[in-house]
């Protein structure tokens, strides 16, 4: 009888029936049951069909015309995302760029006609005092004329102007960040009360504490008799 | 929709930039007729159509 029941079993049955030698010949063929329903209908979803599927003998000619609906729906929700996700981007981008009153602030247009020839004018730009001299012929001649072998930070004239006739430098001393005198000092340019730090008619520190020159922000002429800096 | 489905969806490379292409038309759309029906619905209270009084 064991031998007739182990055929039944396919995979398992061995080791319950090594084990299980003594338990009753009932429960063994509970076990050893199939259940495979091979008896049960599939059901008929016909119903539920397309008109152009519902002969399986057809050849099927429908199924592009069927995905391309299915794409096009997916297609147009990725084109929805695309779009939603460019603009939370450049709205999270445009929150850490500059806003306008700062950008606005940060720079500073000046009618040069309103310099005179050898006249220093001071402007307040980024919080900070800004020079720009309108230097005579004799001291754009002096300037270039002094060897850079002598400068504690050597820089010619060429690089420090853009045009001969204005320079444009942020008067904030190089040594402690006072603000220097124009058109004093033994080199006729700035002169630093605090700590006696001479520069020249180029911003350039000569005599005294200093380390650096004046710094040269960035600057431009648009057209003749503007100045922009910044 | 049979030719549409064998030139552009059939290859996701050529599925990914329809949609990439389709995306810039469909913002240009967005945005025009969305500016438009606010204006259409503010008619009258824009600085545009105020202008006139104060320059």
């Amino acid at each position: 009888m064991l031998k007739a029941v182990s055929r039944a079993y396919v995979r398992g049955g061995a080791q319950a029936l090594s084990t299980g030698l003594k338990t009753s010949g009932a429960a063994v063929n509970t076990i050893a049951s199939r259940q495979a329903h091979t008896d049960l209908q599939v059901p008929d979803f016909t119903a539920y069909r397309r008109d152009s599927v519902k002969d399986s003998r057809r050849r099927n000619e429908s199924a592009e015309e069927r995905k391309a609906f299915s794409y096009l729906l997916v297609g147009g929700g990725a084109v929805g995302g695309a779009y939603a996700a460019k603009g939370l981007v450049n709205a999270f981008l445009g929150s850490m760029s500059a806003s306008a009153d700062v950008l606005a602030m940060a720079k500073i247009e000046i009618k040069l006609a309103d310099i005179a020839e050898g006249k220093s004018v001071t402007f307040k730009w980024r919080g900070k005092p800004l020079f720009i001299r309108h230097r005579t012929q004799a001291e754009i001649d002096t300037e270039r004329g002094v060897p850079t072998s002598s400068l504690r930070d050597p820089e010619t004239d060429d690089q420090r102007v853009i045009k001969p006739q204005w320079l444009v430098v942020i008067g904030v001393c190089t040594h402690l960040g006072c603000v220097p005198i124009a058109n004093s000092g033994d080199f006729g340019g700035y002169y630093c009360p605090c700590h006696g730090s001479h520069y020249d008619a180029s911003g350039r520190i000569r005599k005294g504490p200093a380390p650096l020159n004046l710094e040269v922000p960035t600057h431009e002429f648009p057209d003749e008799g503007t100045l922009i800096v910044g | 929709m049979k030719v549409i489905y064998n030139t552009l969806f059939k290859r996701t490379s050529t599925y990914a930039v329809a949609i990439i292409g389709a995306t810039f038309f469909f913002e240009r759309a967005i945005d025009v007729s969305s500016t438009a029906l606010f204006e259409s619905i503010n008619k009258g209270k824009l600085w545009k159509d105020i202008k006139s009084k104060y320059e």
